[in-house]
């Protein structure tokens, strides 16, 4: 029973960490129907940034994305308007090669900066773990899932409470609609960009505090991030959390009761049996393909 | 004529190229160029025809090398060479269930399966070792021919099946089944609408482009005579595959294969000059993400283009030119509907019953009732948001209801995909026509599939008695000179006429017509008129929406009048006309029909 306790706690802490990164996956969809497949890439230069941060400045890496979320905001609001803004209106299929290949830039852009070894980043309180009604929790793991929710909670509240976060959430409801009642949906697509790149980026940082990491890890985590927004529901904000979480619990129970081997397998047949059961996800309503196209 | 000229040579080069050179550099260079030009060839079949991008076609080849592999190295006392159709076999099989998985619905939930696909391909390598060895691989036997003949028996085995690949690629660009594919590549909802099974013909689609691709890989595996995860589903693979057919031309027959010439060079430039590795991995996303964002019709079409375009310079086009307004009678038309004129008794063919239609809180449609007598002209006019295009959406099924009944001809539909509905009668236009852009007059026409069955796909459809059917049918709208030009070159009423004649391919029992007299000339005003007349008389139905009311009320001999979503009158022309809750509601006080408007 205890065992489990443990395994729960592990497991919604780890969610929390998806869910932030998943969150800037949604969002992007949400506003721009965008597959970002460059986000796991996004979220390993966070993993890196944190690294240095911490090995170059003496930082706390979970301390540094302060630093990081400024800095990967920047590089996703610039790569937006480089690269995504001249083929924002091309059908899906464009757009999603178009990612992919700012992935494979960007895994090449680390590899070139930081290496292909593995990489980790150790702070002082890395091995050791809190106790706690016989449960055994890591620090690193609590701190970072605490962190997770602190950002996401920030997200919330700006995305809910300011101007600019219903401009968001309008575009991402009816563009042309937002455009007549003067919301410039380019300007928010591109801080919608750089948003999520951000929550990639904190992410990553607290990945990195994890987990080892390497360039081409980023796979792993589109992957790991897509199942989640497929098994949320696509664009939908709410169903990223609530799909993190689960997928957070799942996996850690995955690897504790059945075998870690496997577990690695556990994303793609989580997106088979959604996608098969329920295409929608969880909290997704089908997407309108009726609308008159003009 | 250059064009082919070109393909002929290189055709020939590709022949006789193990007599010029020797060279194991060149040898393994374009051993692998056919190995990407199959599957680029193969990709090209789902992605460049039906626009579904698939990540997952590089994994094709890896399954194809590991089908080679898992029997090559237990059946070792048969050749090799008989497990490559197997390979195919199996891959088929394989995008198939991918295809029943993601295929249903549409773009993106396919991208991200095929991305699953390939890691957990990858995994599965990984850790099933007592099928494939795991991440140490399988080791084949090697080949038993005469050294002499070095690697030339695969480059040949390659050449034949990229030869077949490009053939199948062709033949399926010609029929309906490849017309369906580019069709919901323009417009997946509205090629329902004209009979496109979407899901059969986008799996048999995937199938297609997966059979050779599988086939190929074994070839592969096979040249390599080593397979190991990394190898044969890494991502790079599909990266290249789709870089191949991107830069060379998507939805061209030789692009792929161009393409794939261009790549494979770079690719070992960058692996052998540079050290491959991260500078690789930078020249492919670099490529991919500059391919898309500034030549995303890929170089072939490009060179076609500016070619078209210097021959063209200073002729008049066609597309401005005074559609021919004079009647055309049809031969082919109609043979559903022949003989239903003579027994008139008028029994409804469409009913709609308590229909219901939300949108959020919003009851666009609410409790909607009406019927169509067959070989009726009907009227559907109300005011503007009263709910006729919405109930014409849930009549074809562009929408689905939230309640009510639909009854076609005896029938329920209302739980039947747009497609069986076109199949059974139901032809529709939309208010703002919805044509295939990228396609011609002709093709927008031959699209259109009056029944389902799979002898029916393969038929060919620019040629032959589909093609004269359609040309019949632009005769008589008076578009049949236009039968070569993009749909995206034709002006609004233009694209009525040819919508028209698109859904007149369907030989449909009822026809919703969506303000066919919006937008257009006054001389093409009264040419629809006669036209919807002469459709009448050979026994087609119509229900019409149009706010032109000199045109419907002359036109019909029953109108509906819609307001909130519900019918609020039904009646003749002139019972409507003089209905106080109708002029209250729609028409207004001071509505007169000048007679002269009339003709």
């Amino acid at each position: 029973m205890t065992e489990f306790l443990q395994y729960l706690v592990l497991g919604l802490l780890v969610g929390g960490v998806y869910a932030l990164v998943a969150s800037g996956l949604s969002l992007v969809f949400g506003v721009m129907k965008i597959i970002n497949i460059a986000h796991g890439a996004f979220l390993i230069l966070g993993a890196f940034l944190a690294y240095t941060i911490w090995s170059r400045l003496d930082i706390d890496p979970l301390l540094g994305i302060v630093i990081i979320l400024p800095v990967t905001f920047v590089i996703g609001w610039g790569i937006y308007w480089a690269a995504v803004r001249p083929v924002r209106s091309a059908p899906i299929a464009s757009t999603v090669l178009l990612t992919f290949g700012i992935a494979l830039v960007v895994e090449a852009l680390m590899g070139f900066a930081w290496g292909n070894n593995a990489t980790s980043i150790r702070p002082g309180y890395g091995s050791e773990s809190f106790h706690l009604a016989g449960l055994y929790m890591p620090k690193a793991q609590v701190y970072g899932g605490l962190v997770a929710i602190g950002v996401l909670v920030a997200l919330g509240l700006f995305l809910t409470r300011t101007w600019l976060g219903r401009a968001i959430r309008a575009a991402a409801i009816n563009p042309t609609g937002a455009e007549l009642i003067g919301i410039k949906v380019v300007t928010v697509s591109a801080l919608v960009f750089g948003i999520g790149t951000a929550a990639a980026g904190a992410g990553g940082a607290i990945i990195g505090v994890l987990y080892s990491f390497v360039p081409g890890t980023h796979y792993v985590w589109i992957a790991r991030l897509l199942a989640i927004v497929v098994l949320g529901g696509l664009g939908s904000l709410n169903g990223a959390m609530i799909g993190a979480v689960v997928f957070g619990l799942a996996e850690t129970f995955t690897a504790a009761y059945v075998s870690p081997a496997w577990a690695t397998a556990f994303p793609y047949l989580i997106v088979f049996a959604v996608l098969l059961i329920r295409p929608q996800g969880l909290m997704g309503s089908r997407l309108r393909e009726d609308a008159v196209a003009t | 004529m250059l064009g082919r000229v070109l393909v002929g040579v290189a055709a020939l080069l590709l022949l006789v190229f193990p007599l010029l050179s020797d060279d194991a550099y060149y040898q393994n260079m374009v051993i692998l160029s056919l190995v990407f030009a199959i599957a680029a060839s193969g990709l090209n079949i789902i992605m460049g025809y039906a626009g579904y991008v698939s990540l997952g076609h590089g994994a094709f080849i890896g399954l194809g090398g590991y089908t080679i592999g898992v029997m090559a190295t237990r059946f070792d006392t048969v050749s090799p060479w008989l497990w490559v159709p197997l390979a195919g076999v199996v891959t088929m099989v394989v995008a198939i269930g991918l295809g029943f998985v993601s295929l249903r619905s549409s773009g993106a939930s396919f991208v991200i399966i095929t991305v699953a696909f390939l890691f957990l391909a990858q995994v599965v390598a990984v850790n099933w070792v007592g099928l494939t060895g795991g991440s140490g691989g399988l080791t084949l036997p090697l080949p038993g021919w005469d050294a002499s003949y070095l690697n030339w028996p695969f480059y040949y085995a390659l050449l034949g099946l990229l030869v077949l690949q490009v053939a199948l690629s062709w033949w399926v660009r010609r029929t309906k089944l490849g017309m369906g594919l580019v069709a919901i590549r323009g417009d997946e909802s509205k090629a329902a609408t004209i009979g496109i099974n979407l899901p059969v013909q986008k799996i048999i689609g995937f199938a297609a482009s997966s059979f050779l691709v599988g086939a190929g890989g074994a070839v592969y595996g096979y040249y390599l005579t080593f397979i190991d995860p990394r190898g044969m589903f890494g991502i790079l693979l599909s990266v290249q595959i789709i870089l191949s057919l991107l830069i060379g031309g998507s939805g061209t027959l030789w692009g792929p294969v161009f393409g794939a010439f261009l790549i494979e060079p770079l690719n070992e430039v960058a692996n052998n000059q540079f050290g491959g590795g991260n500078i690789r991995l930078l020249l492919f996303g670099g490529l991919l993400a500059l391919v898309v964002i500034v030549l995303p019709q890929g170089v072939l079409p490009a060179i076609e283009g500016l070619l078209l375009r210097r021959r063209t310079a200073g002729k008049a086009g066609l597309v401005g030119a005074r559609i021919r307004t004079e009647g055309v009678s049809l031969e082919s038309l109609t043979s559903r509907n022949a003989g239903t004129v003579e027994t008139a008794a008028p029994h409804a063919i469409l009913q709609v019953q308590d229909l219901s239609k939300r949108f959020g809180g919003l009851r666009a449609v609410d409790h909607c009732t009406f019927d169509v007598r067959q070989g009726s002209i009907t009227g559907l006019i109300g005011p503007n948001g009263s709910g006729k295009t919405t109930v014409f959406n849930l009549i074809d099924n562009t929408m689905s209801a939230n309640g009510g009944t639909i009854t076609f001809d005896g029938h329920r539909i209302e739980g039947l995909p747009a497609w069986d509905r076109a199949h059974r009668g139901l032809g529709r236009t939309f208010q703002i026509t919805r044509l295939f852009r990228d396609m011609t007059v002709l093709e927008n026409v031959v699209a259109a599939q009056r029944a389902f069955s799979m002898s029916q796909l393969t038929h060919i459809a620019v040629s032959g008695p589909e093609a004269k059917a359609a040309e019949e049918l632009l005769q008589f709208v008076g578009m049949r000179d236009f039968r070569d030009q993009k749909a995206r070159a034709l002006s609004y009423g233009q694209q009525k006429l040819v919508e028209l004649a698109q859904v007149l391919m369907l030989d449909p029992k009822l026809i919703l017509l969506d303000e066919p007299a919006g937008g257009i000339n006054p001389v093409l005003i009264e040419r629809m008129g006669d036209m919807i007349r002469e459709l009448n008389s050979y026994g087609t139905t119509f229900l019409i929406v149009e706010h032109n009311m000199p045109f419907v009320l002359d036109l019909c001999e029953r109108v509906h009048v819609l307001g909130r979503g519900a019918t609020m009158a039904t009646g003749t022309p002139e019972q409507i006309r003089s209905d106080p809750a109708v002029i209250d509601a729609y028409l207004g006080e001071d509505f007169e029909l000048e007679p002269e408007r009339v003709q």
